[in-house]
């Protein structure tokens, strides 16, 4: 068995090698021209030379570096590598033909080979000069000449496109292939513009306007394509794959984040014809652009979709350093088609880029507040909300009418004067709202008056020696020398529950001051318990709650928005939880009223331990105190109501504003109260508005915690220190290094440009960078033609593949970069360039000679992306609900699919619930993407699973592809849906019938061939059916839409077959 | 209407004949479609493999998820018990690092194994009693007590040991085989994985595709799994009304459709489609009569025990292993899970043992008697080990231990492999390893060098450079060698 295996791999592999350098010498013919080193000789030194002889000192051996003329040509120990114009004397040459195994390079064990027609390149090289010249991909690209033609082809033209590619043909002896046919094109074009398949009807009007107006018609679908709104859903998949876009955080938890707002951007972005260079000033660094607006920061979530660990005990930098390299490496990889992670850990052995650049551009990415653990349950922070349009819309009324009421109550409270009159209501109301607080539910009440025993669970001790004047009575006060007191006894609980307080911070505070604590300030982060506890913290003016489990991995934290605790006043605040441990049930109330929230983390599950506080310090070893005083403390163990806060708020409040008002001290704000009070006392017509402006205010911010949430970039007050890290670890810490790119190697940094990620990006995108432009419109060739003019899509360094047509890259990318970066007028150029428009037909002797059709003496055809796949049979079944934007659906996906492989704990995303209703019909880019078990059709059909940057897919062809085709739910329930087309729409006759069906899946009718073993097929199965009627209703049973009752089982179950072998046709699953 | 006036002038049978379609040449075909991709990034000089004379075909990797505890399974440390309670000696621990779980522990007291070990096999393996059927079969395995790895934690620690790199994106060991030596039997995947969990407990930590994913080989490279529940192979199932006949006759006609277009378009693409279906509809005989264990005589089953008969234990696994080893399954990966015992050890140890050790030595004899071991290597172990000290606190009866990556055991066994004897040493704490270190990398090429492969030459180029399953390292480990 072996043998014959052997044999067959031999047999193989020699098929192999010949195809390869059939592909090689296609791709990359030495012509009789002069030798050019970039072209010829750089790929031999690279591959076989440079890895020792290279930039690399560590691995330099004997001392000799290839990569610069200067060392190649200098004497060395007992020769010279290379003599100019002297093949002979140069040891380059006699190495490579030595055949005494010590000599001869490259050293066999290398597993390297230099065949005879490279040694001959070599030699002819050193005769002609031994010229050296940079790498060509960091020169930037020069506008070239249009080439000249031979008459016949310059009259196929039909842009400039068309030249670089015939005058290419010209040299090989190639000829192009015809025009492939209209519909052939409109199919071809659609499926690449929007990854949707055209109707008849498109297809019929398209033919019509060829007829009438020739190449107008091409304009017009082509313009018709790239204003659909599902332009921008084809190019966000490509997109998704290098932005390593993923629903869950990936690693063995996997659990699930909400990151599809960055998907709706990114869709948006390529709708709106944003320009690239915007795109990516966006992406990396929207969040620092002057007065960032929302889809500005929001943008950042690229930058932010890189995989996160939650696994209990790691080591937390060592994944914060994870992320911040995934970073460099996917910006380098996505712009800059340079493989930069090589340098991680010691400098690059091809390229001459540093260990030292990598940190540089590192450290534009490590000064985010992120740590290395967290993102078990929910998003990793930093994160914010990021509003729908609608939902900003939304939004936007709501505040308007707030502003209506605010008006209005404002016009109400300048009409009014504080008199006499008003104290004894203001009394009243103060007595009312005393007898409203429910004291019966009051587990803690702290008057801080002195040390006493309170309740019996509750004792405050340790009472700081000082005392000030109070809200009520006298208040605790604390110098910032020790804790204001210890509270002791069962703890307060922080579910369902509301906690009030009087403040009053001194002058001199600092910015981040803690109120109440328990929290552990033992141990270090990822330790099992560090963080474990409650605080709220007085931060720069607003209250901040915080409630650990496990900080940062099961953390929540809400700071107030405008809370406005200035020092020297009184300010009543109110904590409430309303019930369960997501960041949405925190309320905060200020002076009776809720303020808006910021949420910075939501990554609870249950609630700490931790029993006890500190008032006015917290547990770490140098805590900051809070200096100021605090009164009336109120622990509630059910959830206050709104007015019932409001109530807790005026006991104290009124008659501390109508003392001090008396004795004429009061404040601003103590009149406001007073004023407010006296018009909810006697005026009912402000009881009315503030009610509802309450009620509207209730409303808006409920509507603001429902707001998708998004993990997106910030810079953290105080930059982070970069260094080298020695071999690439951690916790090695080399050289230090601050922001900076490869300058000298590709482009200066710009004038003025700033040493942040916006500075960065000015730098990627300046015109004469050398890499952006190109490898951006290389990857958009990609996507049209199915391989890059340089085929390494991710690699333009001297390793990367020679580009089959240089001049053409180059043309494009002047073409788009200084055309404004246009992506649509890139895209329409392509389209309907002749070359795109060539029929893919190809001859045996072609496909022999240019199996990947890097020549382009065809048309492009390859099997579609496994989104698209699924889309077109969904969308020409007639199930496809094509609503853009969104959160992630569920569509039909094996039971049990996780069972097994998911981490044994509920975290979200672990558990798949399937979509009901449209959702199991929308585009396949919009389905939750889980990166340890994405959707099995997707990794079927070569999608990556998206756990770092991708920006090619293989393309294979596999028996599990035919399977999923043939029994995957939403094929079957696709075919189901076309038997039903095929019956109510393709007429009485089967022949059209088939051919309808045809026709939505291939874009052309049939031939009458097609047509027999269709028909032959229907004939077969309807009797086959119509004998066993059972058997049909049973195989018309899948999917979760209707079954059309009006129809024959038999023979819809028979119609249903022919379909789905339609949709199983290379052809449909192929563009043409 | 009557279907004749559709019908052909010609048979599938002509059909295929005329197209040159059978069998062979659909192996043939499928190689022209598919290996030419493969050839995208593999440089045109791709060496032959195997590179020397194999001990080996085919691999059958036993993986115990979570890092199985050494110290209770196959390194005895009397020291322990002797020491019990007392803190782990700096000089033992020399400032290497700890996870993030202990790390604010105030002491790491040791901890000895509550089991007894018995000394089995002509090497004198010390094996646990948690473990009889394994010591029974002490003399056909090598024990490795010398393993070390990089990693202490499950995600990077799992991923190193199946594709050499601790970060994701690298293809595993059973891709880079099957892109090396490719397939024996055209009517099944040649990488197929199968998962089992612990019977009592829980699942453990979570398993992730790209743990047989093809990284950046291409995908027909990834594992298939065979799943437990439903269809064992995603879609497998045809519909309900599609009976095999009925699939065949549609089958017929997508093939004769994708020939029609083959010869206008001429892409060979089209031929690799028609053989894929072609291999897809006999995977839909192959797989489930792979599965079905009807045939199976009783002595067979009990050999593998009473769990045997429960779809997706680990039993019935092993005994799925060796139906696909014999029908030529290049490489077998089995994954069972809940082996991570940081707390209650002494609660799941006896019950995760009593799920794997008589289906693992079954697996061992199984292949014996049919004269498969021979040619099969076989690998039991998880991806670090456990610690010397308690997590929490030590007692003698009840405790936990936490992930430890620079010491631990597995077992080897079959193709090429010198059976019946013990390799490295650890230190009486069993903490470092002092003798014939075994790292990942080297295990990796060990495994490809029973398979004929000199794993510095199996090299796939990617984003310009040759990527191996042993990075820049390994060291095949020749003393474990026959």
């Amino acid at each position: 068995m072996l043998g014959a295996m052997t044999r067959k791999l031999a047999s193989h592999a020699a098929l192999l090698f010949l195809l390869t350098a059939l592909a090689l010498r296609a791709a990359a013919a030495p012509s009789p021209k002069r030798v050019e080193f970039n072209r010829d000789i750089r790929p031999i030194l690279s591959e076989n030379c440079l890895y020792c002889h290279g930039q690399d000192p560590k691995n330099r051996k004997a001392g000799l570096r290839l990569d610069v003329r200067e060392d190649a040509l200098a004497p060395h120990d007992d020769g010279t590598a290379i003599v100019p114009g002297k093949p002979e004397s140069s040891d380059l040459i006699t190495r490579l033909a030595s055949t005494d195994k010590d000599e001869v390079m490259p050293p066999p064990k290398s597993n390297r080979r230099v065949t005879p027609e490279q040694a001959a390149l070599l030699r002819r090289w050193i005769a002609e000069g031994a010229e050296y010249q940079k790498h060509w991909a960091f020169i930037p690209p020069a506008r070239p000449a249009l080439p000249e033609l031979s008459a016949e082809n310059s009259a196929r033209v039909r842009n400039p496109i068309d030249r670089f590619v015939l005058a290419r043909l010209e040299t090989e002896g190639l000829a192009p292939s015809p025009e492939a046919a209209p519909n052939a094109w409109l199919r071809r074009v659609s499926l690449d513009l929007t990854g949707l398949p055209p109707t008849p009807r498109e297809i019929d009007d398209f033919m019509s306007d060829v007829t009438a107006r020739g190449e107008a018609a091409y304009e017009a679908a082509s313009d018709r394509l790239l204003a659909s709104p599902h332009f921008g859903e084809r190019l966000a998949i490509d997109w998704l794959d290098a932005a390593r876009y993923g629903d869950t955080h990936g690693f063995n938890n996997d659990s699930g984040r909400t990151m599809w707002r960055w998907r709706d951007w990114v869709i948006d972005a390529f709708n709106s014809n944003k320009p690239y260079d915007r795109f990516i000033t966006e992406q990396l660094a929207g969040d620092l652009l002057p007065q960032a607006t929302l889809d500005q920061r929001l943008a950042t979530g690229f930058c932010r979709n890189h995989v996160i660990n939650s696994e209990g005990g790691i080591i937390d930098e060592e994944y914060r350093v994870e992320y911040v390299s995934d970073r460099v490496r996917t910006m380098s990889m996505a712009w800059m088609g340079l493989t930069m992670e090589c340098c991680r850990c010691h400098d690059h052995k091809y390229d001459p880029v540093t260990q030292r650049d990598y940190y540089r551009l590192f450290s534009f990415f490590n000064n985010v507040p992120e740590f290395g653990e967290d993102g078990r349950n929910g998003n990793a922070a930093p994160i914010m909300p990021a509003p729908t349009r609608e939902q900003s819309a939304e939004l936007r009324r709501a505040e308007q009418g707030i502003a209506a009421f605010d008006a209005k109550l404002e016009k109400m409270r300048a009409a009014r004067d504080w008199s006499d009159a008003d104290v004894e209501p203001i009394k009243k109301l103060a007595a009312e709202a005393a007898a409203k607080t429910p004291e019966k539910k009051q587990s803690l009440y702290l008057p801080c008056e002195n040390a006493q025993p309170v309740r019996d669970a509750w004792s405050a001790v340790d009472v700081a020696p000082l005392s000030a004047a109070g809200v009520a009575g006298r208040a605790w006060h604390s110098d910032g020398t020790s804790a204001l007191a210890r509270i002791e006894g069962k703890k307060i609980k922080f579910d369902k529950s509301s906690l009030a307080f009087w403040l009053r911070p001194d002058a001199e505070n600092p910015h981040d001051a803690p109120l109440f604590s328990n929290q552990n300030y033992g141990g270090v982060p990822a330790g099992s318990s560090y963080g474990n506890g409650q605080e709220i913290r007085l931060v720069d003016g607003e209250i901040d709650v915080r409630i650990n489990q496990r900080f940062p991995a099961y953390a929540l934290r809400v700071v107030s928005k405008g809370a406005e605790i200035i020092p020297g006043a009184w300010r009543h605040v109110t904590v409430s939880w309303t019930g369960g441990n997501r960041a949405e049930g925190v309320h905060i109330f200020i002076d009776g009223c809720e303020v808006a929230t910021r949420i910075v983390n939501d990554g609870l599950t249950g609630f700490p331990s931790a029993v006890g506080y500190l008032l006015g310090a917290d547990g770490a070893a140098d805590s900051v105190k809070y200096r100021g005083s605090i009164d009336e403390i109120r622990a509630f163990d059910r959830l206050l109501t709104r007015a019932e806060i409001h109530a807790v708020f005026e006991r104290d409040a009124l008659p501390y504003a109508l003392t001090q008002i008396l004795s004429g001290d009061a404040g601003v704000r103590e009149r406001g109260w007073l004023r407010d009070g006296a018009l909810e006392a006697t005026d009912p017509a402000w009881r009315v508005e503030a009610e509802q402006r309450g009620e509207a205010w209730e409303k808006y911010l409920a509507l603001r915690r429902s707001l998708p949430e998004v993990m997106v970039m910030s810079e953290m007050a105080k930059p982070r220190q970069a260094y080298v890290l020695t071999r690439g670890n951690y916790d090695a810490h080399g050289e230090a290094v601050s922001p900076g790119a490869p300058e000298e190697l590709l482009a200066p940094w710009p004038a003025g440009a700033p040493r942040n990620r916006l500075g960065l990006a000015r730098w990627l995108t300046q015109p004469n960078q050398p890499l952006v432009g190109r490898v951006v419109v290389n990857r958009f060739w990609a996507q049209l033609f199915g391989t890059g003019i340089v085929k390494t899509l991710a690699d333009f360094g001297s390793q990367g593949e020679w580009p089959s047509h240089p001049e053409l890259l180059d043309w494009l990318a002047r073409e788009f970069v200084d055309g404004g970066w246009n992506v649509k007028a890139l895209f329409r150029t392509m389209v309907l360039s002749a070359t795109y428009r060539q029929d893919s037909k190809v001859s045996a002797a072609l496909a022999a000679r240019d199996p990947e059709n890097r020549l382009l003496a065809r048309g492009p055809r390859f099997r579609l992306p496994a989104e698209i796949i699924r889309d077109q049979a969904l969308a020409i079944s007639g199930l496809l609900k094509n609503r853009v934007g969104g959160p992630s659906v569920y569509p039909y996906q094996p039971e049990k699919l996780y069972d097994g492989l998911v981490v044994a704990a509920s975290y979200p995303g672990t558990h798949w619930e399937p979509s009901k209703g449209d959702d199991l019909y929308r585009r396949s880019l919009y389905t939750f993407w889980k990166r340890t078990v994405p959707h099995p059709v997707m990794i079927a059909f070569d999608a990556p699973d998206r756990e770092f940057c991708t920006v090619s897919r293989s393309s294979t062809n596999t028996p599990l592809q035919a399977l999923a085709l043939m029994n995957e739910p939403t094929f079957l329930e696709a075919s189901r849906k076309l038997g039903e087309r095929m019956l109510k729409e393709g007429g009485a006759d089967d022949a059209a019938r088939v051919a309808m069906v045809f026709e939505l899946a291939t874009g052309r009718l049939p031939f009458e061939e097609e047509t027999r073993v269709l028909l032959r097929t229907l004939c077969r199965f309807r009797d086959q059916f119509n004998c066993d009627p059972d058997s049909a209703r049973a195989f018309l049973n899948v999917g979760a839409s209707p079954v059309d009752a009006s129809l024959a089982p038999a023979d819809l179950a028979a119609c249903s077959v022919v379909a789905g072998m339609i949709l199983n046709l290379d052809e449909t699953i192929s563009k043409n | 209407m009557s279907c004749h006036q559709y019908e052909s002038a010609f048979t599938r049978r002509d059909f295929l004949a005329k197209t040159g379609l059978g069998i062979g040449a659909a192996a043939l075909a499928q190689m022209l479609g598919t290996e030419a991709k493969a050839s995208d990034a593999a440089t045109a000089a791709a060496p032959l493999f195997p590179n020397f004379a194999p001990k080996a075909k085919r691999v059958i990797c036993l993986f115990q998820s979570g890092g199985p505890s050494h110290l209770d399974l196959f390194d005895n440390k009397p020291l322990l018990s002797k020491r019990f309670n007392e803190d782990l000696p700096d000089s033992v621990r020399q400032g290497q690092r700890i996870t993030g779980m202990v790390a604010s522990q105030a002491r790491l007291a040791l901890q000895p194994s509550k089991y007894s070990f018995k000394q089995s096999g002509p090497g004198g393996a010390w094996i646990s009693d948690l473990l009889p059927h394994t010591q029974a079969i002490a003399g056909d395995i090598c024990v490795v007590n010398s393993m070390f790895t990089d990693a202490i934690n499950h995600d990077p620690a799992i991923t190193f040991f199946q594709t050499g790199s601790q970060q994701p994106g690298r293809p595993s060991m059973g891709s880079w085989i099957d892109y090396g030596l490719g397939r024996m039997n055209e009517n099944l995947p040649a990488f197929v994985v199968l998962i089992s969990v612990a019977t009592k407990g829980g699942a453990g930590q979570g398993l992730l595709a790209r743990l047989w994913g093809n990284g950046f080989l291409p995908s027909r490279y990834q594992g298939v799994q065979f799943r437990a529940a439903g269809d064992p192979v995603l879609y497998l199932s045809d519909p309900e009304g599609m009976t095999r006949d009925r699939r065949r006759v549609m089958l017929d006609g997508i093939d004769e459709l994708n020939r029609m277009q083959f010869e206008r378009v001429g892409d060979p693409e089209i031929e690799t489609r028609i053989s894929q279906y072609e291999m897809a509809y006999r995977m839909q005989s192959s797989v489930p009569e792979l599965m079905d264990l009807a045939g199976e005589p009783q002595h067979a089953l009990d050999l593998y025990g009473p769990d045997v008969t429960k779809p997706g234990s680990f039993a019935r696994n092993c005994m799925l292993a060796r139906r696909l080893a014999e029908r030529g399954t290049r490489f077998i990966q089995l994954y069972h899970r809940d082996w991570d015992h940081h707390g209650e050890l002494q609660n799941r140890m006896p019950s995760i043992c009593q799920d794997v050790d008589q289906p693992s030595a079954a697996l061992v004899q199984d292949l014996k008697q049919r004269g498969l071991l021979d040619d099969t290597l076989i690998i039991w172990g998880g991806e670090f080990g456990r610690t010397p000290y308690a997590q929490g606190n030590a007692n003698r009866e009840k405790y936990g231990r936490d992930h430890h990556g620079k010491a631990f055991s597995i077992w080897m066994a079959g193709g090429g492999i010198r059976p019946g004897i013990v390799h490295g040493k650890t230190d009486d704490f069993g903490f470092n390893v002092v003798e014939n270190g075994v790292h990942i990398h080297d295990l990796q090429a060990t495994i490809l060098s029973c398979l004929g492969i000199d794993h510095t030459k199996l090299t796939y180029k990617f984003q310009g450079r040759q990527f191996r399953l042993t990075d820049v390292h390994g060291e095949v480990v020749r003393a474990i060698l026959t």
